[in-house]
């Protein structure tokens, strides 16, 4: 009976012992793995990282930065995706990098558009439908948030070349000459049909 | 003094009557003034977009006077939304820039210097009307420079001159719009506002075919008369067909009662219109069809074609549609105003139609044509410089069009008179002279000095990558 009363807290002690460096550790570890200066620790995503730190995204008069992860993997607060995510890209970089020399940025940008998801950037973008300056975007907004079957739209179909894109200035937002446009969209999203004939 | 007094009274009256008349006439020509359009800017826009407009109210009165009846006016959507380019793009309007430092306009500042494209695109408008562009983009429309490259003899073959082209052919179908390194657009493809134009975006076509600017209004698009600058003539009259047929009447008859201004959407046979324009039936919504930007979508023949063929089948630019699928779509259309018997028998006839055409005209012409050829009787090196091949080509491409799309759009004249009686002229012409050739195996005479067959006969490299 008495042996009872100490085994139970012991492993419970022991538990917390374990358990609570290890959560720290890990913890600690996604915290510290998360920053751009972590991301751009690989010489293959340093023009990202350049380019990002150059953008409106980082320099705003909101003093809001956007931060890699916040846009390229789900929220933390989803854990379970977080984690799964953010550990399978991070074991596919490092094996990339050792088995395959080569990395094409034009390439990558398009598989990163590919796989971008809208509820990415709808995560801070939460509020587009009423732009009562700009109607147009407007109008845009609602064929995104409410499509017609068939014609299912991504932000970055409009919205491209914005972060990553090499600028010889810093760019801030307040300090845009005119206001911000969407460029239209892609070529890519406009190519309906690829023909064999004439080599296409 | 009896005649004086009744003098008297005229000359007053009369004296009068010439001063009251007098200062009419000067209150008449007092306003004769040009009116300007006043526009007060009382919405919020950037100083930029402000100096685009109170410039242009200017310098190009005509082209503010549209904007400002335009929706995009009613909606706040300035010059800028439109044509503000993005730092390095391919259209820039270099010259443009100079403007802002000419002293003697007053928005003629630094200040309000801003980077922009003369050309609007589709890609530009797919900023706002996304679903309008990637509907158009896939039609017919905006890839027909493509098909007419890929099946065209003037231009295959190099059988007319440059200047003819853009005059004749890109007109409508469109340029490929070049621009120099200072700027300037190419003179030789601009102006341009062609249905299927390569921009320099890589978009194809331009809105403003059926939508001018700077009104852009969807009311003239739904009007017949805005396809009837390229749908008309010899070898495709949609529009006299039209207006031969019983919708045509209508539309003239009824036109004033239309209501074209309906919101998209909304436009409603009965309601909005009596009988139907070129828009009712190939684009516009009903039920559950919805409006589309694709022209050729709900198309189940295609009628332009040299053999009648389904649109999924049109090699040169093959439709990604299922025809049966689309005849339900035209269907539901029909049903608008029209009853399921009338509408199942009149497809029959069209049917019918297509058969006839391609299996009594077309096939046989195509049979004693590839004949002359393998005897070598008619030279393959070019088209259009033995008469037979002329014969051939208007059989398909003037009559038997005008044939079937007069019997499709119900207009009797061209689908007997200016159709299959022409057709049948032709094709026992075409036999005759064909026969005398085998008979007598003599070659048949080619054109000499064929006049200005001129033209680059290169295919284009944006269109279909580099030559090889």
């Amino acid at each position: 009976m008495k042996k009872k009363y100490i085994v139970t807290p012991a492993l419970v002690v022991l538990g917390i012992m374990i358990g609570f460096p290890l959560f720290s550790m890990t913890y600690y570890t996604m915290v510290r793995t998360s920053t751009p200066e972590f991301c751009a620790s690989c010489h293959e995503i340093k023009p990202a990282v350049r380019a990002w730190r150059a953008s409106t995204h980082v320099n705003n008069a909101a003093g809001v930065v956007v931060d890699c992860m916040d846009c390229h993997l789900p929220a933390p607060q989803n854990t379970f995706d977080f984690f799964f995510s953010k550990t399978y890209h991070g074991i596919k970089d490092v094996m990339a990098h050792f088995l395959y020399g080569g990395y094409n940025r034009a390439e990558e940008r398009n598989n990163a558009y590919a796989a971008f998801k809208n509820n990415q950037c709808e995560k801070c973008h939460r509020n587009l439908l009423t732009i009562p300056n700009r109607r147009g975007a407007m109008l845009a907004h609602r064929s995104v948030l409410y499509a017609r079957t068939g014609y299912e739209k991504k932000c970055v179909d409009c919205h491209y070349d914005l972060v990553h894109s090499d600028k010889i200035y810093v760019m801030f937002r307040q300090y845009r000459r005119v206001p911000y446009q969407a460029k239209g969209l892609r070529a890519e999203k406009l190519a309906f049909k690829i023909r064999k004939e004439d080599g296409r | 003094m009896r005649r004086t007094l009744p003098c008297l009274v005229i000359a007053i009256f009369s004296t009068l009557c010439i001063v009251g008349f007098g200062t009419r006439a000067v209150q008449a020509q007092q306003p004769n003034f040009p009116k300007v359009k006043e526009y007060r800017i009382e919405r919020s826009m950037p100083p930029q977009a402000t100096a685009c407009i109170e410039c242009h109210r200017a310098t190009t009165p005509g082209i503010f006077a549209d904007w400002a009846r335009s929706r995009h006016a009613n909606a706040n959507i300035t010059c800028l939304d439109c044509h503000l380019a993005q730092p390095g793009d391919q259209d820039l309007a270099a010259g443009h820039d100079n403007y802002y430092h000419r002293s003697d306009l007053p928005y003629g500042q630094d200040q309000y210097k801003v980077p922009i494209a003369a050309i609007v695109t589709p890609k530009d408008c797919s900023r706002c009307h996304p679903d309008e562009v990637m509907q158009y983009t896939k039609s017919k429309h905006a890839n027909t420079l493509e098909i007419i490259w890929k099946i065209d003899p003037w231009l295959n073959k190099g059988m007319n001159s440059d200047n003819e082209r853009k005059t004749g052919c890109f007109n409508c179908h469109g340029t490929i719009v070049k621009i120099d390194d200072k700027g300037a657009l190419d003179p030789a493809t601009w102006p341009n506002v062609g249905v299927g134009r390569i921009n320099m975006d890589g978009s194809k076509g331009s809105c403003t075919s059926c939508h001018t600017r700077h009104r852009f209004s969807v009311g003239e698009a739904r009007r017949p008369e805005a396809c009837d600058q390229c749908h008309l003539g010899p070898d495709h009259p949609q529009i006299e067909i039209f207006n031969e047929s019983k919708h045509g009447t209508m539309y003239h008859a009824y036109e004033k009662e239309y209501n074209f201004d309906a919101a998209g959407g909304t436009w409603t046979a009965g309601i909005d219109y009596r009988a139907p324009t070129c828009a009712a039936c190939h684009m516009s919504g009903s039920g559950k069809v919805l409006t589309s930007h694709d022209v050729t979508e709900r198309l189940s023949w295609e009628t332009q074609a040299p053999l009648t063929i389904r649109p999924a089948d049109f090699k040169p630019f093959p439709a990604g549609t299922d025809w049966k699928a689309e005849r339900g779509k035209m269907k539901t259309i029909c049903q608008q105003c029209h009853g399921d018997s009338w509408i199942e028998d009149f497809y029959n006839g069209f049917d019918k139609t297509v058969e006839e055409y391609n299996e009594v005209y077309f096939k046989p012409a195509k049979k004693i044509l590839d004949d002359l050829y393998g005897k070598g009787l008619l030279d393959k090196t070019k088209f259009f410089d033995e008469h037979l091949e002329l014969q051939f080509y208007e059989l398909w491409h003037h009559e038997g069009r005008r044939a079937r799309m007069g019997v499709m759009m119900m207009a009797p004249d061209y689908a007997w008179w200016h159709g299959f009686y022409e057709c049948k002229k032709r094709l026992n012409e075409f036999t005759e002279e064909a026969d005398e050739l085998i008979k007598s195996g003599k070659k048949a005479h080619i054109y000499r000095d064929y006049p200005n067959a001129t033209g680059d006969t290169t295919r284009p490299a944006v269109i279909f990558g580099p030559q090889k």
